[in-house]
């Protein structure tokens, strides 16, 4: 029996395990968004012409006014929209022709992390993690396992028999990152996970992405929180009124061009 | 092992809305015992019906005082019809016995009814299709021998007897597509009011990677689950009447009909639970589709 392709495993596509077939080759990278559009209005697109390439490992913070396309872009990723015009390439796979019966199959790779945690409040904190897992298909000993192990890694370790809704609204994030991060995805999308959360626990939060993106996670993170961007020097892309600005000289750089143009109200 | 997650996932969903599921199931037996009510009255009419088309009788009673030659000679003419398969000759007192052996009556009870209730007869069983008119046109000379009381040809009683099975049929087909409806409706309603409970988990199970049946299959399944229990107990409960029911009723009805009741047949049993658990099925898939896209 020939052996699976790389990456593939049944139905599950893990594209970070993908490796360029020679040494020599750079890897490609795992989303690309060419030239795209979103309309939700006529003639008021939400998105107009977004470039943006994310290279596997990086840590990339988009930040933008409330109501200016951050989540857009997150949820053309994620598939629940799907782009007008462009396209978006996740892997090498455009994923904009998916059909609506392989949409699942580019989420099992993905791990999303919201604003309002999505966790359900009568779950434990175990059935909570481990769905991601049992929509795998994954045996019930190695869901254990790797339950217990995510649990670890957000700091909830022990805690997996606890009511989801007896827990604080930090704490439910936790298992929210936990749930995204539990089935090793290749691109972790954040969408203002730290927007109900107060500034400390906010600043815990995008820690705990850190260390995640330092095992090799790339991570997209949408935020319009600029106290968390002055705290950590990653890339960040500025979305306003749908057009993607690069402001890889950081946030200060991006705040003085925004004064500059008078939107400083943006950069506060 | 999808199955096994829809299992648990379905456990979990009882679990949970507990409360609603009770009440859709005893909403659901009362529907079912209205369905098998219809269907045991149409299953015991259609024994009688059966019994009586199958006969092919005619009943030729006898005068008290018919003499013995009349009746063999009148005994000698019917056996020489070629629409007569069988003639034969039941006294009196066999009269009486057969009665008592057919409605189990004590010896006592059949003591107290009258001397002249069971008249002597010749029973007739006629050949296979045999026109109605033939069968009128024999009577009438048979009814002109001496010694025949009265000619009795069945028809018009299985006449009333047919339209009575037509009119409980017709019943029992409104009864069972109402109980469809209602199943739909309640099974739907249920199923509906536990998704609302359950749309965050649905939105998790889809942004998870969930396929629309990997998050269909506990709701499929409570709805299987929730129509299978309620058609078992309305199956039971009906059970439970009949046996309860049928010591007071049996011996009149027999002898009304000259056919004992059944409870339903096993088949039918298991045919409705298992269109039961169809339309359960079907009501929990149609009512989650608007459901599935997140």
């Amino acid at each position: 029996m020939a052996n699976p392709a790389p990456g593939r495993k049944g139905n599950v596509v893990r594209p970070s395990v993908f490796r360029a077939k020679h040494r020599d080759e750079a890897p490609k990278p795992i989303l690309v968004l060419e030239e795209v559009y979103k309309y939700f209005r006529r003639d008021v697109p939400t998105l107009r012409n977004v470039n943006l390439t994310v290279e596997r490992g990086e840590f990339v913070f988009v930040t933008g006014p409330s109501g200016s396309g951050k989540s857009t872009l997150l949820q053309l990723v994620y598939r629940q929209h799907t782009v007008d015009s462009g396209r978006i390439l996740f892997s090498g796979r455009d994923i904009s022709r998916l059909t609506d019966t392989s949409i699942p199959f580019l989420r099992r790779n993905l791990g999303i992390v919201f604003q309002d945690f999505k966790v359900v409040p009568h779950w434990t904190v175990y059935e909570n993690v481990a769905v991601s897992l049992e929509i795998l298909g994954t045996t019930p000993r190695l869901a254990r396992s790797r339950v217990a192990e995510a649990l670890e890694r957000v700091g909830l370790a022990g805690r997996g028999n606890e009511r989801t809704e007896t827990l604080s609204g930090g704490e439910q994030q936790r298992v929210a990152i936990a749930r995204a991060i539990v089935t090793e995805p290749a691109l972790l999308l954040a969408d203002e996970p730290t927007g109900n959360l107060d500034p400390q626990l906010a600043i815990d939060i995008l820690t705990l992405f850190e260390e995640i993106h330092e095992a090799g996670t790339t991570v997209l993170f949408a935020t319009h929180d600029h106290s968390l961007l002055a705290t950590s020097p990653h890339r960040l892309v500025v979305i306003d009124e749908g057009r993607l600005i690069e402001a890889s000289q950081g946030l200060r750089a991006w705040s003085a061009r925004m004064q500059g143009l008078g939107g400083a109200s943006h950069a506060s | 092992m999808e199955i096994w997650s829809a299992l648990a996932r379905a456990k979990r969903g009882f679990r949970d809305d507990l409360r609603l599921h009770v009440v859709a199931i005893a909403s659901l037996v009362v529907a079912f015992l209205c369905l098998g009510t219809a269907l045991l009255s149409v299953e015991n009419l259609s024994r009688i019906a059966d019994r009586w088309s199958q006969t092919q009788h005619m009943t030729v009673y006898l005068r008290d005082q018919a003499k013995e030659a009349d009746v063999a000679q009148l005994r000698l003419v019917l056996e020489g019809l070629g629409e007569i398969a069988k003639v034969e000759h039941i006294s009196a007192a066999r009269a009486r016995e057969l009665f008592a052996e057919q409605t189990n009556m004590n010896a006592t009870d059949l003591a107290q009814l009258p001397g002249d209730a069971f008249p002597a007869s010749l029973e007739l069983d006629l050949a296979d299709a045999v026109p109605a008119a033939r069968i009128d046109k024999i009577a009438e000379r048979v009814q002109r021998f001496a010694g025949v009381e009265e000619v009795e040809t069945y028809r018009s009683f299985f006449g009333q007897l047919r339209s009575l099975l037509e009119a409980g049929r017709s019943g029992a087909m409104l009864l069972s597509l109402l109980v469809v409806v209602c199943v739909l409706a309640v099974i739907g309603n249920t199923i509906r009011l536990a998704v609302a409970n359950r749309r965050r988990e649905i939105e998790v199970l889809k942004l998870c990677g969930a396929t629309d049946s990997f998050v269909r299959g506990p709701f499929v399944l409570e709805g299987v689950i929730q129509a299978v229990t309620a058609s078992t107990l309305a199956m039971l409960i009906l059970f439970v009447a009949y046996v309860a029911l049928h010591g007071h009723v049996e011996s009149t009805l027999t002898a009304l009909t000259g056919v004992r009741t059944a409870f339903l047949n096993p088949l039918t049993v298991l045919a409705t639970i298992a269109a039961a658990a169809f339309v359960g099925a079907l009501g929990s898939a149609l009512s989650l589709r608007r459901y599935l896209q997140v």
